[in-house]
């Protein structure tokens, strides 16, 4: 198992090189290739009106006057050595990880996206406790009550959840419940350690608005998988043993419907650890969502590169997480 | 500026007959306890002393820089007033008093030589930062000299080195010197004077005086592009935190004597900015009181502006403000055959007025319409019509017709129309005039660019546009500072026209206009510079090379909770530097 461990390990750090220099090519040698020259890359972080001198001179600092081979290398270096930044009266030293420095704040961007990601994984994390017990109960509930009153009523329920988009759920929640009702007014971002009620009471309707939509998801994949499960031959077996039906349903009904779920469940995590963008936007969260729309919105290149690279890293990373417990969930993966 | 700018000159007449105030747009301030739409326009809403209490400011998005010394954004130029103080500023003052320089941190405007070159000004005695050491003109100098380095402050406007001798002044972070106070067009010959020797003579500078770039920078404290996280105050609020791109806060400054300084209170005990607010939660926020201000200053979002204006209760805390905002089409001079003025006049008679004010999002929302390129609140604004665009403003296609015949194009033409395909009102203007010209055999194409490269790449680079036949291309213009100079110059002047970078998008190069601008900038006294202003607008609507669209507005919806509440008619917003909290 460490084996397989570290094998992985290194196929990340592999991956992420490989998404690192995609994401560069994209934002640094297409323009490029489109026509674009580093003079008018450049001139997009002045100011209004600016002089050809000022462009220049900003187009020297962000390096773009150089070959794109040197561009990725500093980049790279930065991440693994650290890097020094010209930050006018003197030179700032950023340690590794450095990601770089914000073409729109001049602001190392690691920093940032750490302090971003209490608040996304806060988010995530939370709202992914909700959607897997709501989704995973109301499933398997729904296939065992399968065709009744609850399983029309619940899955009708998590179609809606699944078609409706957060910016319409969350912007309705807050109406409701943080305006006219005021039960969770002038809602905002309190860290863990600061204050535990203020920080549950103010992630309540982001959770929820965020769990309805992976609840229902994953409502309907639980009963899917259930029906699926408990119409195997070893489950008439198991009955036929004379287990007690809780035992049938959720030792050998539910642990072998939960194997696609684990799956989904880590890449669903780990995009959401990426930042969960449109729960974020909606409810003003200054988690990795919201600071990824203001780099889009910016064209700001180190702070995208950032962000991504740390997606990508949260996607593999909770793969790898997915394989190793399916070693637990299910047992044949170890033979 | 970025986004919202300045107002300029509103009188008693003006603003009567565009109805933009309801009350008291006199001369002199007036007071109201508000209440009433519009009640901030002209007037101060609840005038108090009261202090105490924190002010919320929501912001949909971040500042470009808190640095005073690196910012273009006209709400940021509006907060700095909070914690920085320039030379000279706009006076706090509702109505058109707003448009008008007063002395801060010097005792006077600034003096002029006889030959126009240097203008000294002299600091009030007794300013102090936030650390208690005193304000001196080397603070302000090397404030100054910050606007040079573009590589280390890269958004801020370049004023300086345009008008002052040493142009290649590298910036005080490449400067040799060792107090590096190497700029040898600005001399301070004692701690109190402060001396400006420009290239030629430029009678607007005052207005480059209260640029944000003089709000004082002590040399020690100057930590580069690190100093916005915490500017030295010389104003009434200074920074007690900053948590980048989320929130920052402001607390009294102690150092601050409002006996030097009459047009900033310190009321609040605090204020807080909360950065990158959901612009629809920031609407709720202030209809629920959860938020006293939205920095922006742009107006509420279509949401919210149906309720308010539905709603008398929330109708009566609404002010439709002009925003400072220009919105209008290029009409180029070079490309075939809007070479021909009659062509391009054909383009102003044939437009309709009413569905650019439409695409805009009507009278409320989008703006009046507009017949002339300087705005009803800029000084040196004097109203005409040459292309009836308020009498008839669905076009007057007859006279269309005739400029057509004279510009030997009787059946029409075609040519390309260039908009920014990420901003939906652009689009719908474009399509609006597409349907509105086919009328006298105008034909458009229309063609979208992205934002970020219209001028940079596309409608502002002149060999694109020729090539292209962008005949008419959608823009907007707002001023750095509100008289003819900050609207007209970029837009219309020949010698602003640029390779790449453009505004001057018709690329009118007029001599008789240029000669004005030199004219006018020369020209110490305002009223006669005031007047040249407006021929050169007269001239340049002749010449047909802008579509006027709409003087823009915005609704504002003020807090019932703030004190002293007025619509700054530079800043185009709520002023920011007298607010209190009730």
């Amino acid at each position: 198992m460490i084996a397989f461990i570290v094998r992985r390990l290194l196929v990340t750090v592999l991956l992420l090189v490989i998404v690192s220099m995609i994401t560069f090519a994209i934002f640094f040698l297409v323009p490029r290739l489109a026509g674009q020259t580093s003079f008018e890359l450049a001139s997009q972080y002045v100011g209004r009106n600016p002089s050809p001198a000022a462009i220049r001179a900003v187009e020297q600092k962000l390096g773009f006057d150089q070959p794109l081979v040197v561009q990725y290398g500093r980049f790279v270096k930065g991440i693994v050595l650290g890097a020094h930044y010209n930050a006018g009266p003197d030179k700032t030293y950023c340690p590794p990880p450095c990601f770089g420095y914000s073409f729109r704040n001049q602001q190392p961007v690691w920093p940032m996206l750490m302090s971003n990601l209490p608040v996304t994984a806060s988010l995530a994390v939370g709202a992914a406790i909700l959607w897997l017990a709501g989704g995973i109960t109301i499933g398997v509930i729904s296939a065992l009550r399968r065709g009744t009153l609850f399983d029309r009523f619940s899955m009708g329920i998590a179609l809606a959840g699944v078609s409706l988009p957060i910016f319409f759920t969350g912007l309705i929640a807050l109406q409701l419940f943080s305006y006219n009702w005021a039960i969770f007014p002038d809602l905002q971002y309190v860290g863990l350690t600061d204050n535990p009620i203020a920080w549950a009471r103010n992630l309540i309707l982001p959770w929820v608005t965020l769990a309805f939509l992976y609840a229902a998801l994953y409502a309907r994949l639980t009963r899917a998988g259930m029906l699926e499960t408990m119409s195997e031959d070893y489950i008439r077996t198991a009955r036929a043993k004379g287990l007690p039906e809780r035992t049938v349903i959720v030792k050998h009904g539910l642990r072998a419907a939960l194997t696609p779920i684990v799956t989904i469940f880590g890449i669903d995590l780990g995009l959401l650890l990426g930042g969960a963008v449109l729960t974020e936007f909606t409810f003003s969260l200054h988690g990795l969502g919201l600071f990824t729309i203001l780099a889009i919105q910016n064209n700001d290149l180190p702070e995208i590169l950032g962000v991504v690279m740390l997606t990508a890293f949260f996607v593999v990373i909770a793969n790898l997480i997915v394989d190793v417990l399916y070693a637990f969930v299910d047992p044949r993966v170890r033979y | 500026m970025n986004r919202n700018r300045k107002l300029g000159f509103a009188a008693l007449g003006l603003a009567a007959a565009f109805g933009i105030a309801a009350c008291g747009e006199s001369g002199a301030p007036q007071s109201s306890q508000g209440n009433q739409y519009n009640a901030a326009i002209g007037n101060t809403v609840r005038p108090s002393s009261t202090s105490g209490g924190t002010i919320t400011f929501d912001n949909s998005s971040v500042p470009d820089s808190t640095d005073p010394g690196n910012t273009y954004y006209a709400n940021q130029w509006n907060v700095i007033r909070l914690y920085g103080r320039t030379l000279v500023t706009y006076k706090s003052q509702p109505g058109a008093a707003g448009n008008q320089l007063t002395p801060d941190l010097a005792t006077s405007m600034g003096q002029v030589s006889a030959d126009g070159l240097t203008w000294t000004y002299h600091l009030k005695p007794g300013l102090k930062f936030e650390d208690g050491t005193a304000i001196t003109s080397k603070d302000v100098k090397y404030a100054v000299e910050r606007s040079y380095a573009k590589d280390v402050l890269p958004n801020g406007p370049g004023y300086y080195s345009l008008l002052l001798k040493d142009p290649n002044y590298p910036g005080p972070y490449k400067d040799k010197a060792p107090d590096k106070l190497g700029l040898t067009s600005v001399t301070t010959p004692n701690d109190t004077t402060i001396v400006f020797h420009l290239q030629k003579p430029f009678a607007d500078f005052d207005y480059v005086a209260a640029l944000p770039q003089t709000v004082p920078v002590p040399p020690a404290k100057d930590k580069g592009a690190n100093y916005q996280l915490h500017p030295v105050s010389s104003g009434p609020y200074k920074f007690q935190s900053y948590q980048l791109d989320k929130q920052y806060t402001l607390v009294k400054n102690p150092q601050w004597k409002a006996s030097t300084d009459p047009n900033r209170k310190q009321l609040a005990n605090k204020i807080v900015f909360k950065l990158n607010v959901n612009a629809d939660t920031i609407d709720n926020n202030l209809l629920h009181g959860f938020a006293d201000v939205d920095v922006a200053g742009t107006g509420v979002q279509a949401a919210a502006r149906a309720e308010i204006l539905s709603t008398p209760r929330l109708k009566n805390n609404a002010d439709n403000a002009l925003s400072g905002f220009l919105w209008f089409t290029y009409i180029n001079s070079k490309v075939k055959p809007l070479d021909n003025v009659h062509c391009r006049r054909a383009v102003e008679y044939a437009a309709d007025k009413v569905a650019y004010q439409t695409a805009y999002g009507g009278p409320v929302a989008g703006g009046q319409i507009a017949s002339t390129v300087l705005t009803p609140n800029i000084v040196g604004y004097k109203k005409f019509d040459l292309y009836e665009a308020l009498s008839k403003p669905h076009g007057d296609l007859t006279k269309a017709r005739q400029e057509l015949q004279a510009c030997g194009q009787p059946n029409g033409f075609s040519t390309t129309m260039a908009f920014r395909s990420d901003r939906p009102k652009e689009k719908a203007t474009a399509t609006a005039e597409q349907e509105a010209l086919s009328r006298v055999g105008i034909k458009l194409t229309l063609q979208g660019y992205p934002s970020g490269k219209y001028f940079t790449n596309f409608a502002g680079v002149p060999n694109y546009v020729h090539q292209h036949d962008l005949g008419l291309a959608v823009g907007g213009w707002a001023p750095d500072w509100p008289d003819g100079y900050g609207m007209l110059y970029y837009v219309t002047a020949g010698p602003a026209i640029q390779a790449a970078g453009n505004t001057n998008i018709g690329e009118l190069n007029n001599p008789q206009v240029n000669q004005m601008f030199e004219k006018a900038v020369a020209t110490k006294n305002a009223t006669d510079r005031n007047k040249i202003w407006s021929q050169i607008d007269h001239k340049v609507m002749e010449e047909a090379v802008i579509l006027p669209g709409v003087y823009a507005k915005s609704l504002l919806y003020r807090s019932p909770d703030l004190t002293n509440v007025f619509v700054h008619n530079y800043y185009a917003m709520y002023n920011y530097s007298t607010l209190g909290k009730k």
